[in-house]
């Protein structure tokens, strides 16, 4: 099976056109899809990841959280948190990376 | 004056690549032997980093001292050919201004273009980024022929307007932003025209800085000058106009085809601002890079519409230009940092956006606006280009500004405006390797550096409390962001100093993470009027703050009026002895937090470089904190405990997309955004205008 890595936490599967962890092998989905739909989801209270400084104050060091959420997207296998978003609440979560598989199958000699 | 007269020309800004070949630079190709443009472009390269050099010693603004320059040598048509900066918009925007000259001066009776002349700019339409950035060339002639442009580009901290610091968060429109220059002949037969500095001068508030610094520019083209007229009698003019046209060609081959060797595909990365210069509130910038073949395309469709009657808004170019921070810096590192490498780049800016300004519409905050979207850039680069050299990828870096922006009287009674170099001081963001670099620099200005702050103190009001490492400035990650620093500045032997803070972030962080590394914390400005710190001083008292945790610390003795600001300041009067401190961030985190090898935890510790908290929650290492001994085995437990949590935390994309959509902001922060969550949903017309592409 021909995988090629794309980013630190990412491969794809060129055969099975399937996303992958990088780290434990688990298929996160179809290659030509977002492969967060394969990813386990949360938001995560800001005070956990950025801790208030100041006590009761309106600036903190601490993100509004009228304005911005921390949504983290974690692998089901291994628990490897594979990429994070900063999102004001609501937001749509980011389909950030939508490949040309058949050109990427082309560049690497696998057969469409 | 030819083509438009008196508003601004809309046409000479769409040419940012270059111009076609002359029928001389064509004939000229076949007398360019391949050793001898070798040697010829490392002359022209050696010419310019001397210019930007003495640029740097001659200049009196905080920013051209320290290294805010671009000093080039463009071809007779405009084009920046040759360019040596860190300042990497400048080396594909600096050629607007010759392009403006060379359309609207050469032929004009009454201005012309002549041996000995000098030429002002510092209308940002022209230059892209803000009017603080001030630009002045000569032409070069040989036996009567205008062989080319010898300009430099330098930040000049103070340009008028509402507000001092060279930006102006009360804005409204272009007329509140002081001295906007298209270029303007300011030197004949060798000498610059007095009348009209004097008017410079008039209309800014820090004179003797506004003159030196446009005297070290002229200065240092002159001496480029005398070096380039050297450079043409040993090669002959025909071989040197051909050459350096040559330069541009094979600056555009080779960056496309760096550009076909990264997957094709699309790469989205939203941005989000929260303030719109003097009140809160959301705007976004989506940017998507679409790469097919050899051609990267940005396009920024629903992104937030033009923002009126506040200052947050970029001309296109300026964006263009912004993303050459990128380019020359990380993707085309290795290629000439000239505006051939736009033959590798398309571009689809939307009307009436605020990253598309027009008309009378403030800019001012303009570098806010475009590094919030080169820092989209990155992350999005990073994305295209890991899987084609992973050394390329790399987090965002720097924060959103939080510039202090001064103007008042010195301790010598002298008018000075300008801003503190600090912004060189940000930390670099992590990368798949290693963590980022401390207090580096600025991602936009690679070749500056932030002052030893007794430079600073000499002719400014102000005593450094501090001025180190900040622990809470970067974002965590298998590797760290680069440490910024916060430092803290005491105004001294002056009164009503208007002190105030340009930049974004205190409540959406600006700088992103990659991979699951972590943002860079909000930042903010905390004053203290009436403060007892001279007093602490003169008592010599050991409980004084040393670094920006102790000031936020419940046992500060310091006393006084205390304020905490957004880092989007307008500026207020500070008396002797009133406060003032800021955290200037550093990088973004690379890839998971709990992959980070414990032992750079612990040498973090030592060097207290991250905080105990940090350790032990983000990290999640077991230790000793006396003796900073690590217990590999709970450790071990530890992070498996943590994965464990997030399994049991999870949920499936579709469930959680569910709730989540329920959400949105409320009413009063997207103001300024348009229509939730697509800005221009319900626009018309409702397609991008193709600006170039």
């Amino acid at each position: 099976m021909t995988k090629v890595r794309i980013t630190e936490y990412l491969d794809i599967a060129l055969d099975s056109e399937h996303w992958c962890c990088n780290r434990c092998g688990h298929a996160l989905g179809s290659a030509r899809e977002n492969y967060k739909h394969g990813c386990l989801v949360a938001e995560r209270a800001l005070e956990e990841v950025h801790p208030p400084l100041v006590e009761g104050g309106s600036y903190s060091f601490t993100p509004d959280s009228r304005y911005c959420r921390l949504v983290e997207f974690y692998c089901p296998n291994c628990g490897t948190m594979l990429e994070n978003e900063y999102l004001p609440p609501g937001h749509p979560l980011t389909h950030e990376i939508e490949l040309d598989i058949d050109a990427l199958k082309r560049r690497h000699g696998v057969s469409a | 004056m030819s083509g438009i007269a008196y508003t601004r020309d809309h046409e000479v800004v769409q040419r940012l690549r270059p111009e076609p070949m002359t029928e001389a630079e064509i004939a000229a190709q076949a007398l360019i032997d391949d050793v001898e443009f070798d040697i010829y472009k490392h002359k022209m390269h050696m010419i310019a980093l001397e210019g930007k050099e003495t640029t740097m010693k001659l200049g009196a603004s905080t920013a051209m001292r320290w290294g805010d320059v671009a000093f080039g040598i463009f071809t007779a048509q405009g084009d920046l050919a040759v360019c040596a900066t860190g300042i990497y918009h400048h080396a594909v925007l600096g050629q607007l201004p010759l392009k403006y000259i060379v359309k609207h001066w050469v032929n004009e009776p009454s201005v012309g273009v002549r041996d000995g002349d000098s030429f002002f700019y510092n209308d940002p339409f022209y230059g892209g980024v803000h009017n603080a950035d001030m630009g002045l060339a000569v032409p070069v002639f040989h036996e009567g022929r205008l062989m080319c442009f010898i300009g430099a580009a330098v930040h000049t901290g103070e340009a008028g307007g509402t507000e001092p610091g060279g930006t102006c968060n009360t804005a409204k429109t272009k007329y509140d932003e002081g001295l906007l220059v298209p270029p303007i002949k300011i030197g004949e037969n060798y000498q610059l025209r007095e009348d009209i500095l004097n008017m410079f001068a008039a209309m800014t508030r820090d004179a003797r800085t506004m003159i030196l610094d446009i005297k070290a520019r002229l200065a240092a083209a002159r001496i480029a000058q005398r070096r380039v007229l050297e450079v043409i009698d040993d090669k002959g003019p025909d071989f040197f106009i051909g050459a350096l046209r040559r330069i541009l060609t094979q600056t555009g081959e080779a960056a496309r085809r760096r550009v076909a060797e990264l997957n094709d595909g699309v790469y989205r990365q939203p941005r989000f601002l929260d303030t719109v210069g003097t009140d809160p509130g959301l705007t976004k910038i989506n940017l998507t890079v679409i790469k097919k073949g050899d051609r990267i395309t940005m396009d920024f469709e629903n992104s937030s519409p033009l923002v009126e009657d506040r200052p947050i808004n970029s001309f296109f170019q300026g964006i263009l230009g912004l993303s050459c921070v990128y380019y020359c810096g990380w993707l085309f590192h290795d290629l000439p940092a000239n505006n051939g490498l736009l033959e590798a780049i398309d571009w689809r800016f939307p009307d009436d956006a605020m990253v598309n300004a027009k008309g009378d519409a403030s800019t001012s905050l303009a570098p806010l606006v475009q590094t919030c979207f080169t820092q989209g850039i990155f992350l999005a680069g990073a994305r295209m280009t890991y899987s084609y050299d992973s050394s390329r990828s790399v987090a965002a870096w720097f924060s959103g500004f939080a510039i202090p922006t001064f103007g008042g009287l010195n301790q010598y009674g002298e008018g000075v405006a300008d801003i503190t170099p600090e912004i060189n001081a940000t930390g670099c963001g992590a990368r798949p390797d290693m963590d980022g670099v401390n207090a580096a620099g600025a991602f936009f200005a690679t070749m500056s550096d932030c002052s030893d702050v007794e430079a600073t103190e000499a002719d400014r009001p102000f005593l450094y409390t501090f001025r180190n490492f900040f622990n809470n400035s970067y974002g965590h990650g298998a590797h760290r962001g680069g440490s910024g620093v916060g430092f803290g500045l005491m105004v001294h032997d002056t009164q009503k100093f208007m002190l105030g803070s340009m930049g974004g972030g205190s409540r959406f962080p600006t700088t992103l993470g990659l991979f699951g590394g972590y943002a860079v914390p909000p930042v903010f400005v905390r004053t203290v009027m009436n403060s007892n710190l001279k007093e602490l001083l003169a008592h010599s008292d050991a409980r004084l703050p040393h670094n920006l945790a102790e000031v936020m610390a419940p046992d500060n003795p310091e006393q006084g009026d205390c304020q905490d600001n957004d880092v989007s300041m307008v500026v207020k009067p500070f008396n002797d002895g009133d406060t003032y401190y800021v955290a200037i961030g550093g990088g973004g985190g690379y890839g998971d937090p709990l992959e980070r090898d414990p032992r750079s935890v612990l040498k973090d510790l030592r060097e207290n470089l991250v905080s105990h908290w940090a350790a032990r929650n983000i990290y999640r290492i077991a230790y000793d904190e006396a003796s900073l001994r690590l217990d590999e085995d709970a450790t071990r437990a530890r992070r498996l405990a943590a994965r464990e949590e997030r399994k049991r935390r999870g949920k499936s994309y579709d469930e959680f997309a569910r709730g989540w959509a329920t959400q949105s902001p409320p009413k009063e922060a997207l103001r300024y955004f348009g229509a939730w969550p697509n800005p221009r949903d319900g626009m018309a017309p409702p397609a991008a205008r193709v600006v170039n592409g």
